[in-house]
């Protein structure tokens, strides 16, 4: 079931730069190797830095997740399937994967790239450890891969879709960068998205979202003027019409707008944000 | 858009300071993140597919004959967390890739896995 379906060919990213690791620090070697995959420019001393914890002699998954956003880069998890993993590569991706090389008793956790997969001669190529070319069967492979519960990400350049892309988590992805601060990034991803999902809610309210913070309010009433003449009961954009108003002096449309808000949002969770908005907007007037 | 029930979510709020590589960047207080929505479509979604498996004519036997109310555990449904939900799509996700979900022992087991998450019964013991 996570096997390859037959007739696909070999394929190596043999371009993939190699970052031998030092002792125990397979996670800053991986990430790095991905990273300047994705045409990053990193050292690996300072991802060292990042995400290696010397007192476990290792790096947590989601610092590998949180370093890569730092680098204005989205790192996105993918299926647990070597057919995932090869579309990836199609993609010109390597895939960093996590594995346990030991038994299950004595873990021996270790991240690795995977660079290539040749299905015909039972070969998945990986760049691992000190070795710039690991070759291990596809059968080893799992065993190991499965242990970690198949996971695995790459990093994309924020033009880019992932290869077998599932909205939810790639939205999930750009969020996360969003809320990471990289602003820039973010509307270049959000961007990307309204390319495949043209119109889409989430991925117009998170433009709005990033010009909100940048601190251009302009644009930010805009995209969310616009998200409301869509869809009027919308009413997480009219908070964020509401501060986008606000931020620019507007407090009576400001408050305008989060009344209607309220009105909308009856008793559901969000009144008590809304009503924190208001005060808000209310304390940036003055008075009150 | 169903908000009221997003029991659970993170309900994400930039009111902190935001610090990213090598700059300070100040979201508005009270701004409402884009993950946020996220999660409450992603919500939507769930219960949208758990709603139309609670209305197959062989699941509502199955808790019927259980001694359970149908209606109520639709009610339930949509008390559950997140997580739960995510667990609940999970379980039913392997029934699929295991064989036919349409077929009894899979409305069965749809329907224990239902009665569990929602606090009925415990018999799926977590190791």
């Amino acid at each position: 079931m996570r096997d390859l379906p037959a007739g696909a060919g070999p394929l190596e990213l043999e371009a993939t730069p190699f970052v031998p690791q030092e002792r125990y620090q397979c996670g800053p070697a991986a990430l790095t190797t991905v990273l300047l995959a994705s045409g990053a420019d990193v050292a690996l001393d300072d991802i060292v830095d990042r995400v290696y914890l010397p007192e476990r002699k290792g790096s947590l998954q989601f610092e590998l997740l949180a370093a890569t956003r730092t680098e204005g880069r989205l790192p996105y998890p993918i299926d647990g399937t070597l057919a995932a993993i090869r579309a990836e590569l199609e993609a010109g991706r390597p895939v960093l994967v996590m594995q346990n090389l030991s038994i299950a008793l004595m873990p021996r956790w270790h991240y690795a790239v995977v660079v290539g997969i040749d299905p015909d001669r039972d070969r998945v190529v990986l760049r691992s450890g000190t070795e710039r070319r690991h070759v291990t069967s596809v059968r080893t492979f799992l065993y190991t891969w499965r242990r970690s519960d198949y996971w695995g990400f790459v990093v994309l350049r924020p033009d880019a879709i992932p290869a077998d892309v599932e909205r939810t988590r790639y939205f999930n992805a750009i969020a996360a960068l969003e809320q990471a601060g990289q602003l820039e990034s973010a509307a270049t991803a959000w961007r990307t998205a309204l390319s495949v999902w043209p119109g889409d809610r989430i991925a117009t309210f998170g433009l709005g979202n990033v010009h909100l913070a940048a601190g251009d309010y302009a644009e930010a009433e805009h995209v969310y003027r616009e998200l409301l003449e869509q869809d009027q009961s919308m009413v997480v954009a009219r908070n964020n019409l509401a501060l986008a108003l606000a931020n620019q002096g507007k407090f009576g449309a400001a408050l305008e707008e989060i009344e209607r808000a309220l009105n909308q949002a009856g008793d559901s969770d969000l009144a008590a944000e809304l009503k924190d908005t208001e005060q808000t907007i209310r304390r940036m007037r003055g008075g009150d | 858009m169903e908000f009221s029930k997003l029991r659970g979510a993170v309900v994400r709020f930039a009111s902190v300071t935001l610090i990213g590589m090598g700059f300070v960047q100040a979201a508005p207080a009270a701004m409402i993140n884009t993950g946020y929505l996220v999660d409450a479509q992603a919500r939507a979604a769930s219960l949208a597919r758990v709603e139309v498996l609670l209305a197959r004519d062989d699941v509502k036997q199955q808790l019927v004959k259980l001694g359970v109310d149908p209606a109520i555990v639709a009610q339930r449904v949509k008390g559950l967390s997140n997580a739960e939900l995510m667990q609940l799509e999970q379980s039913m996700d392997e029934q699929k890739a295991g064989g036919d979900i349409l077929g009894l022992i899979g409305a069965v087991f749809v329907v224990l896995i239902i009665l569990e998450l929602v606090g009925v019964i415990d018999i799926f013991k977590k190791s």
